[in-house]
């Protein structure tokens, strides 16, 4: 466990960099004050637009396979079949299997289950672990519309913003499958309004729809985004393969004006603790598992710092946490110095 | 986040991890105290054909509705919060429409990656029957035998799913030396009639019956299920037969109401 922690944290326990000077950051560079920067960026939510898009037409999807009946992408999100090829949710994949190992039906499983459970783990790892709460969760999309109505009842004074430990969905993860070990039940899924949502659609709503908006509004007057951000344990596994994932959101420190306006934005703001004046301590960064892909801070940067990419195969497997070892911190800015010479 | 102060920042967390644990120890004495009730075959309708016994059945079930999607008779339905944690498991209404096995290889159960409808069941049955016949003629088939047919009826009578009774019989038209005349059903339902090829809608077909027989005449797996009997005196009555697997044609046609025939939920189903 803590291994893995300390994977996962490697660059946060880094010496961070030295804070650029004012006469270092990008506006002063170009000879722009930070308003005038800010004021000439304009945000054309390319990302968010495009991801709206996909996610709408990855549900019109399901909902056309069956009612026009398309042999497409057939099922729901918490079963399906691509063309044929099966598709599995990992987290009732993960209770299924907890409960199997208890009274045998892992036996009974199918080679579809298998290959379907592997394959989607394999996929959302190829692209980003938790990209399908934004890219493809029908829930993250009324929460996004949710959140723009607490906007409005922040702006106007009825509510407050309230962080709280974003751990505590490990908690919930280790707690449903423990559940599900202990009643026999897929217990979380009576509950998942992901797989509500998504059966609601495809196969006519019915009175579990309740719970989804009872949900809604408590994200909206309650806690902001306390569902993905806290609770919801589908996330969390795809954050795990997440973690591993080749592809994340890139961030060079030599275009960041420190604005942060890219924090209030996401969903996940501790993926981005890098962008905080002082706190890089590489020159490139990658957000972690748990960032969601869904693109607003790239949108929203005005200096183009953000950008989605590739990590090194060394980083990913975690190479550099020998080499950090051995780093003597006098070598970071010599590091720097080289880079600056290039440049 | 408080992660600038450690103290402050574990006591958060033990502060958030107590009401997590709190809430799902609520939804775990939830999950146990609706488990008894959550069976939908309390209500009277059944599981698809090859389905697990319940216990089994409501953990082994995904919940994706594939087999909802596959069913060409759209037979079968997903249940609501109303059947606790049996929601967004597969059952069928045969009063709505019944399973009439036209899909002729069972594709519900072959189509259900987690095996909570269990294809195997079938696959054996169909695998022993064509065994069987090229036994039964040296291994060299007569070209008058299809031995697809003959796979087919042994997969149809692999497994139960109810068990039709006739609970009352002063109910029943033929009882009482009735025919029926009139629409074959009420409700919008499809049906492929024994020997044919074709679906029809059963509210759009006439009948007309000298005894009421529609329970025996319809039924997919023939007299192996149920023949109806004479009593004397003009009497009659549907003999129900160790073949029945309670796919609920019958029940769908009955004309009755209420129905004089009804399918019993066959709940020690055998699992393989």
């Amino acid at each position: 466990m803590s291994f893995l922690y300390d994977f996962i944290t490697r660059d946060k326990k880094r010496k961070p960099l030295p804070a650029k000077d004012r006469s270092n950051l990008p506006f002063a560079k170009l000879g722009f004050s930070f308003k005038e920067w800010h004021d000439s960026h304009v945000n054309t939510h390319k990302w968010r637009n495009r991801r709206w898009a996909f996610l709408i037409f990855i549900n019109l999807l399901f909902v056309i396979s069956f009612a026009l009946d398309l042999s497409i992408l057939e099922g729901s999100l918490s079963g399906s079949r691509l063309i044929g090829i099966y598709l599995m949710d990992p987290f009732n994949s993960a209770q299924e299997l907890i409960i199997g190992s208890r009274t045998g039906y892992i036996a009974a499983l199918t080679t579809n289950f298998w290959i379907g459970f592997f394959v989607i783990l394999t996929f959302y790892w190829l692209l980003g672990g938790r990209a399908f709460c934004s890219w493809v969760c029908p829930y993250h999309f009324f929460a996004e519309m949710g959140e723009r109505v607490r906007a409005y009842f922040i702006k106007k004074k009825k509510i407050r913003d309230k962080t709280y430990d974003i751990s505590v969905k490990y908690v919930f993860w280790v707690g449903f499958l423990l559940l599900a070990y202990l009643t026999k039940e897929l217990v979380f899924e009576n509950l998942n309004p992901v797989g509500i949502l998504s059966r609601s659609m495809i196969y006519g709503p019915g009175l579990a729809l309740i719970w989804v908006v009872a949900l809604l509004l408590y994200e909206v007057f309650g806690i902001k985004r306390f569902w993905c951000r806290y609770v919801c344990p589908i996330g969390v596994t795809y954050s795990f393969v997440g973690d591993v994932s080749p592809v994340g959101v890139k961030f060079e420190l030599d275009k960041c004006g420190y604005c942060t306006d890219c924090q209030d934005v996401c969903l996940v703001p501790h993926e981005l603790w890098f962008v905080k004046k002082g706190a890089a301590t590489k020159e490139v960064h990658f957000t972690g598992g748990d960032c969601t892909k869904c693109g607003l801070c790239i949108d929203i940067c005005y200096g183009e710092a953000l950008s989605f990419g590739f990590k090194a195969p060394s980083y990913i497997l975690g190479g550099d946490i020998k080499e950090e070892k051995e780093l003597h911190p006098l070598e970071v800015p010599v590091e720097e110095e080289k880079k600056n010479e290039k440049a | 986040m408080a992660a600038n102060n450690p103290k402050l920042s574990r006591r958060q967390f033990l502060k958030a991890s107590a009401s997590a644990v709190i809430s799902l120890a609520v939804v775990g004495s939830a999950a146990y105290y609706f488990k008894d009730k959550s069976s939908v075959l309390k209500t009277g309708v059944i599981r698809p054909p090859g389905s697990r016994d319940e216990e089994e059945f409501l953990y082994a079930c995904i919940k994706c509705g594939l087999c909802v999607q596959i069913c060409p008779v759209h037979a079968i339905k997903l249940a609501d919060w109303d059947h606790y944690l049996s929601y967004g498991t597969p059952y069928i209404d045969v009063n709505q429409q019944a399973c009439d096995f036209s899909c002729d290889a069972i594709q519900c159960a072959e189509t259900c990656p987690t095996a909570a409808i269990n294809f195997k069941i079938f696959k054996h049955a169909g695998d022993k029957a064509i065994e069987e016949l090229t036994k039964k003629y040296n291994g060299q088939l007569p070209p008058n035998v299809n031995p697809f047919e003959v796979q087919i009826i042994a997969m149809r009578e692999a497994d139960k799913m109810g068990v039709a009774k006739i609970p009352d019989p002063n109910q029943c038209l033929a009882y009482h030396g009735h025919g029926y005349k009139g629409k074959l059903g009420k409700t919008h339902s499809l049906l492929r009639p024994p020997g044919s090829q074709e679906r029809i809608y059963i509210d759009e077909v006439e009948v007309n019956r000298e005894i009421c027989d529609l329970c025996v005449a319809y039924c997919p797996l023939g007299d192996h299920a149920i023949e109806l009997k004479e009593l004397g005196n003009g009497k009659f009555l549907p003999e129900i037969k160790d073949g029945c697997v309670g796919c609920g044609v019958c029940q769908m046609l009955c004309p009755t109401e209420p129905k004089a025939i009804v399918i019993e939920p066959f709940k020690g189903l055998e699992t393989a």
